[in-house]
């Protein structure tokens, strides 16, 4: 199959602080890969710099579909066909999800587009929240399932759902995760980056890659995740003080 | 032209009953012994007159009206009735065929005065400030609204104030007045040419009667020379209710100064506000709202932005007297800069004397929000589109809490043109 994100020698610096130290990830069209790893390995810098957002200075190649991304604006790269699910989705007061869904659907120009808006509110049920502001006094659940509705609608080739089960209980967890299965296709690459193993009881990715210190360290199969979730990532980085063992509170041990 | 003199307030006041008569003799007096504000008084703080009243002249004869809608008139179909005034002469009314009296101020003073007495005390003083008191020396028509007790009115009343001579000054009076649970909506618009200089001082006269709702709506789209120097005094009784949008498009100084007295228990008022300016425009707005009867409730919500070389200025006072208990304040500005010349002033102030009150402000200010910015471009957005997206939502916060949403959509529009073509000129 071919490849939908083809990620390779991405780095990134804030300031003076190195964050990204080439990291190469391949996600071939149809399937669902998992990027891990323990707060501050960079999962999340990762996102917005493949996304563009200006305060990283960054170099390396992402290629969308074949078509080199590193370098475009941050929408030039929505339009070639990567879309970022937020972590914390911002509330856009005043600007409704219609007044949106109609300005992505402009710069897209696709006849299919208004078909594929009302098909996705159908299923996803979002139609009670089109003419309310974008994020708008929804949960957090809700805003998760906005950030699908928009993926869906924008019909993207690469999706990146930053830490998309954060801050969510464990009914809403499973329901995205269920989403997630919904939107896989052949058309669509999809990168999950979480902390957590949770999310992954719920859905059946193909990879699974594991950053630690701004590097990919390790990528295989679900399997890597039954061994994080025993272990945590102690074994991949040797320092126990630094990294904070996913989900394991002191009340489960 | 007539200077602004003994003789022209003579002749404005041809008509005059004696209670209107008296006011005027005492208001040219303030007019002489008052000078020109001055940016070092508190309340007209940024403000600089480079001209005094008297650089402008009375006209006998109105000169002539814009024929061609801006959208406004055509945004109300259906108006209880409609009135034109261009440089201070109402020169054509169309009554209606309601129950309420609405008509020019100089008719009524001929045909009924007892009934506009009341009001017109209770309006803005004439020692305010030289512009007030020039006001009720100087003014010699205006729209009337009475609205007797118990009328509800749907349709709203529609008063076009234009300014049409070159160096002409003219004083609008517009009184409304709601009878005991009455209720009423009037819109007014102003209007000029951007070529004319032209000074206008519109007085606002609002008296809500018992358990009555008044909605006002002013479209301000002075020309770009038109200086306007406003003041609105409100007065509501007990469970009445004011309703006030305003939008600030135009002019080269736009002032409105803006009191209401919640005198009665359990009256209400809601104020809304929506502004752009651009180019070296000032936009200024000085509110007070003065809480007096018990379990009073308002709401001061106004959203701007400027661009080009603009200023705005915002001040809010919440006075809550001590006998107005259980009363709920609130004050709102938020400000867009949109350009690295222009400025916003914001200046919320509290004096409650009350303590058992709800009350709060909030007050930003500041250039687009960079994190709505990267989201919304990441949905394929480009980044101007995604600033008009914004611009477009930061205003309908405020326009959707216009009293008369077929206005405010009309608003909406000119602003949305009005940010689209500074983008186009690069000047945001």
């Amino acid at each position: 199959m071919s490849v939908a994100l083809q990620v390779s020698g991405v780095r990134a610096r804030y300031g003076d602080l190195e964050i990204l130290k080439g990291v190469d990830i391949e996600v071939p069209f149809g399937e669902v890969h998992v990027l891990m790893g323990p707060n501050g390995s960079g999962k999340s810098t990762l996102c917005h710099v493949l996304m563009g957002k200006d305060e990283y200075e960054s170099s390396g190649s992402a290629l969308v579909d074949g078509t080199e991304v590193m370098g475009l604006a941050v929408d030039e790269r929505a339009r070639a066909g990567l879309f970022e699910a937020f972590q914390y989705p911002v509330e856009v007061a005043g600007v409704s999800l219609n007044d949106l869904l109609r300005e992505m659907g402009e710069v897209r120009q696709d006849p299919a587009y208004a078909e594929r808006v009302e098909a996705a509110a159908d299923t996803l049920d979002m139609h009670r929240f089109r003419e309310r502001s974008v994020n708008g006094g929804l949960s957090g659940g809700e805003k998760k399932r906005s950030e699908m509705f928009q993926m869906a609608v924008a019909s993207p080739k690469v999706a990146i759902l930053d830490e998309i089960d954060s801050g969510l209980d464990i009914d809403a967890v499973r329901e995205v995760a269920h989403l997630v299965e919904e939107l896989r296709s052949d058309d669509l690459g999809v990168l999950i980056i979480t902390h957590y193993s949770r999310i992954l009881r719920y859905m059946n990715p193909d990879k699974i890659h594991v950053m630690v210190n701004g590097e990919v360290v390790r990528t295989g199969g679900p399997e890597i995740a039954a061994e994080l979730e025993a272990s945590g990532y102690v074994d991949l980085v040797g320092n126990e003080a630094s990294i904070p063992k996913p989900e394991i509170t002191p009340f489960d041990v | 032209m007539k200077t602004l003199d003994v003789q022209a307030s003579a002749a404005a006041g041809a008509v005059d009953p004696d209670w209107l008569a008296a006011r005027r003799k005492v208001a040219l007096d303030y007019y002489d012994k008052l000078d020109m504000p001055s940016d070092r008084e508190e309340v007209w703080r940024y403000v600089d007159f480079d001209f005094v009243l008297g650089d402008f002249g009375l006209v006998d004869e109105p000169g002539e009206a814009h024929e061609i809608d801006n959208g406004i008139a055509a945004a109300l179909p259906d108006i209880a009735g409609s009135m034109l005034l261009v440089d201070g002469h109402a020169v054509s009314v169309n009554t209606g065929d309601t129950d309420a009296v609405f008509g020019s101020l100089r008719t009524l003073l001929a045909d009924n005065p007892a009934i506009l007495e009341p009001h017109v005390a209770k309006g803005t003083p004439a020692d305010m400030n030289k512009f007030a008191a020039a006001h009720t020396a100087f003014g010699s028509d205006g729209a009337v609204l009475v609205v007797p007790p118990g009328t509800a009115i749907e349709r709203p009343f529609f008063v076009d104030i234009q300014a049409a001579t070159d160096g002409a000054v003219s004083f609008p009076l517009i009184t409304l007045a709601t009878g005991e649970s009455s209720q009423a909506s009037v819109v007014i618009r102003y209007r000029s040419d951007d070529e004319l200089n032209a000074l206008v001082v519109p007085n606002l006269e609002l008296a809500v009667g018992d358990n009555s709702q008044l909605k006002v709506t002013v479209v301000q789209h002075w020309g770009v020379g038109t200086t306007s120097v406003s003041h609105l005094r409100a007065v509501v009784g007990r469970d009445g209710s004011v309703h006030i949008g305003e939008a600030g498009l135009g002019g080269a100084l736009s002032r409105l100064q803006l009191q209401i007295d919640l005198e009665g228990n359990g009256s209400n008022a809601n104020v809304v506000g929506a502004y752009f300016g651009d180019e070296s425009q000032t936009l200024d707005y000085r509110y007070t709202m003065h809480h007096q009867g018990l379990n009073t409730d308002s709401d001061m919500f106004l959203k701007g932005a400027v661009q080009g070389e603009s200023l705005s200025i915002f001040t809010g006072m919440i006075r809550i007297d001590e006998e107005a208990q259980k009363t709920n304040a609130y004050q709102t500005n938020r400000n867009l800069i949109l350009s690295d010349g222009a400025a916003a002033q914001s200046v919320p102030n509290l004096e409650i004397l009350a303590n058992d009150v709800r009350c709060g402000h909030g007050s930003t200010m500041g250039p687009l929000d960079e994190e709505q910015r990267y989201y919304l471009m990441s949905r394929g957005l480009d980044g101007p589109r995604s600033d008009r997206l914004l611009v477009h939502g930061f205003f309908n916060e405020a326009l959707a809490k216009f009293p008369e949403p077929a206005i405010a959509d009309v608003v909406t529009s000119w602003i949305d043109a009005k940010y689209r073509a500074a983008q186009e000129a690069g000047t945001v």
